[in-house]
């Protein structure tokens, strides 16, 4: 039977909830594990090198994969203001997602994998007795399952954001962008969604090729794999989820911000080519990943050194200063809510430096190996993308806006959480300055003084978060209203 | 609206690609590229137009109940698609004349024409969901091609699979292209093409629930 079926935009609360829900209990859970294994760097614990590497893998697959729920959550709740989306599209995404989780999580702690998210090729299938190939198959089926679940919710986010503005383009905000014009101009929550409804697609789309392959040459290894192309194909779906997870989050800025300045986010020119050139950027940027590869070709690792460059413009002249200057002589009332999401910007927006830093092939070849690494991309996830998922979690069961109140708690939570979060990520840049490995289990004498301080900090950032997450769940019952 | 005439043209055109398929088959059968990218697209193609004519004259094929949301005939595609990509099948057309009329048959009626009548009462997620679906693994079978350490058909030799591997890159680097440019330059607004063919400007659907 063939019939029209209509609806009307609406956000879908119960089902955002859950997800956030989820989301921030793995945060508080991922984040647990990270002090376990800085504990154990710091040589304050006695932790087996093997299950240091399994909670490695899945603290990385974890938070990345949390980020990218929590982002997608928000995403989903604000495309439903202006959108009419099918909403059990969003509980097959949450099913998939769960499957995914399942599948991952035994594959560490039963299976013994410990390969690290990113999966690499030969890892995955040459594990020295660590584990046999169900565990890393199993890991990679989780993959998978996420993949197929971030893919069907965005080709409804696709769909109903072309059927709404009539082709991509013009939810991209593209005639406003190349045009100048204003005539029917989306919402930035559009153009956002759009962006990154392209450009996670395709990269979800290369991240299936790679690791049916992967599995492919797990039972068949003499179907062989070239080594520098999943590399390539990996760190593309990588670097693009990864991503597109605080491009989906930094959404709930854009959508409540608004409602603290009493100033409206608006859709400029300017605006709209910053995200069109994000669109480009962020998938051209990701051969800075594999600038130690050295038979990369030359004109790639250049790219990706030059648009590391280009791609902090967009994010830090457009967001950044916009929010700013909205945040600037307004009659704004803190609360919880808005204080984590305009930290959630700094985060993102300091984060970037010394990711841009890392980004030049000459600071690159004495860093890339060191905690530098995990220091700047845990900034702009722990003090960016994470602090804006806790932000709309607070906002999202805000409950009245005249009785909401910026209360003790709140003001404890939020600066124990900047101390913490602030505090470990810079002993990572600290100790990557002084040229401590990474994603090493047992560190020598000299670097636990390091460990241990971050420890300290770890264990603040987790008290902080935690009560962002009680506070939310005590809160369930209710929903924001402006 | 489809004319008479249109009609007309559409099953003479079904018909040019069958006797073509069949008036050139050594040709195209003897490079796996033409053979696998050429005549058995053209057949599938052969059969989606037979299959519009044939939902002209007899409406109720394409409402059909059994094929509700199109479940039905996208699964008869797909065993007919898995069918014809396994090498022993192609291999079996090349030596044996029964399969290769088989193949003539089953390849339209099997995959083109049931494709015809169910994909637009598929859900537009679902059509999505195989389009991506179809992107990801013509990428990994340009891999397999490419990288499989022996010769899969004993009709075609290892560069000739390589060759195939290397176009069914191009195919999905092709069709990415395509399917994807049209969902930002359609021109009416409000239709994305076959992608999302029935969705309206005002946002809503329409297709079988």
């Amino acid at each position: 039977m063939s019939m029209t079926s209509t609806a009307a935009p609406s956000p879908q609360t119960g089902a955002v909830k859950v997800a956030m829900l989820i989301s921030g209990a793995v945060f508080v859970l991922m984040m647990l594990v990270g002090v376990l294994m800085r504990a154990a760097q710091g040589d304050l614990l006695d932790l087996d090198p093997a299950l240091f590497y399994q909670l490695m893998t899945a603290h990385g697959a974890g938070m990345v994969g949390t980020a990218g729920l929590s982002g997608a959550a928000i995403m989903w709740y604000f495309l439903g203001r202006h959108v009419a989306l099918t909403r059990w599209v969003f509980h097959i995404f949450l099913a998939l997602f769960l499957l995914g989780v399942v599948l991952i999580l035994g594959a560490i702690f039963l299976g013994g994998f410990g390969a690290g998210w990113t999966f690499l090729f030969p890892l995955p299938a040459i594990s020295g007795g660590a584990w046999d190939l169900g565990a890393a198959a199993a890991f990679l089926l989780g993959l998978v399952s996420i993949g197929v679940a971030f893919l069907l919710f965005y080709l409804e986010a696709g769909r109903a954001m072309i059927s709404a503005y009539g082709g991509l383009g013009n939810a991209l905000g593209w005639p406003l962008a190349f045009g100048g014009s204003t005539e029917n101009a989306p919402p930035p929550t559009i153009i956002a969604a759009a962006t990154v409804t392209v450009f996670n697609t395709l990269g979800i789309v290369v991240g299936a090729a790679v690791l049916v392959v992967s599995l492919i040459n797990l039972y068949l290894p003499e179907f062989a794999v070239d080594a520098l192309l999943a590399k390539n194909m990996i760190f593309f779906f990588g670097h693009v989820f990864i991503n597109a997870s605080i491009y989906m989050a930094v959404i709930a800025v854009y959508e409540v911000v608004p409602e603290y300045t009493g100033r409206p986010w608006k859709s400029s020119r300017i605006f709209a080519l910053a995200w069109a050139s994000t669109l480009l950027f962020v998938m051209a940027v990701y051969p800075h990943h594999l600038l130690q590869d050295l038979v990369m070709p030359g004109w790639m690792l250049i790219m990706g050194q030059v648009i590391s460059y280009l791609s902090g413009i967009p994010l830090l002249a457009v967001t950044a200063f916009s929010l700013i200057v909205y945040l600037k002589g307004s009659d704004i009332r803190w609360d919880l809510a808005a204080g984590l999401l305009v930290l959630g910007v700094a985060g993102w927006s300091v984060g970037s430096v010394p990711a841009i830093m890392d980004g030049m092939i000459s600071v690159n070849k004495v860093m890339h190996n060191t905690q530098w690494v995990p220091g700047h991309f845990h900034i702009y996830l722990l003090l960016g993308e994470v602090a804006m998922a806790f932000g709309f979690m607070a906002w999202l069961v805000r409950g009245d806006v005249a009785q909401s109140r910026f209360t003790t708690l709140d003001r404890l939570g939020i600066w124990v959480y900047i101390a913490g979060a602030g505090g470990f990520t810079l002993m990572f840049l600290i100790s990557g300055a002084l040229s401590v490995p990474r994603r090493w289990a047992v560190h020598m004498e000299d670097w636990l003084t390091q460990d241990r301080i971050a420890t300290g900090f770890a264990v603040l950032a987790v008290l902080g978060a935690l009560i962002f997450v009680l506070r939310f769940v005590g809160g369930l019952g209710r929903s924001s209203k402006a | 609206m489809t004319t008479g005439f249109q009609r007309c043209g559409e099953f003479a055109l079904a018909l040019l690609l069958l006797l073509l398929c069949a008036a050139f088959r050594r040709t195209l059968e003897a490079d796996p590229v033409t053979h696998m990218l050429v005549q058995l697209p053209a057949l599938a193609w052969a059969g989606w137009l037979f299959a519009g004519v044939a939902s002209v004259r007899r409406p109720r094929l394409e409402a059909a109940p059994t094929n509700a949301g199109g479940g039905a005939g996208l699964l008869i595609v797909f065993f007919g698609i898995v069918f014809w990509m396994l090498p022993r099948s192609i291999d079996g057309a090349l030596t044996s004349p029964e399969i290769e009329a088989a193949k003539f048959l089953t390849v339209p009626f099997l995959v083109g024409a049931p494709l015809r009548l169910s994909w637009y009462r598929a859900h537009p997620i679902l059509r999505g969901f195989l389009l991506s679906n179809a992107l990801s693994m013509l990428g990994v079978l340009a891999w397999l091609y490419m990288a499989a350490p022996i010769r899969v058909c004993n009709s075609y030799l290892v560069e000739d699979q390589q060759r195939l591997g290397l176009a069914f890159l191009l195919v999905a680097l092709s069709l990415a292209a395509i399917w994807g440019g049209r969902l930002f330059f359609k021109p009416d607004g409000g239709s994305a093409g076959d992608l999302l063919p029935d969705l309206k400007a005002n946002g809503s659907t329409s297709y079988d629930t």
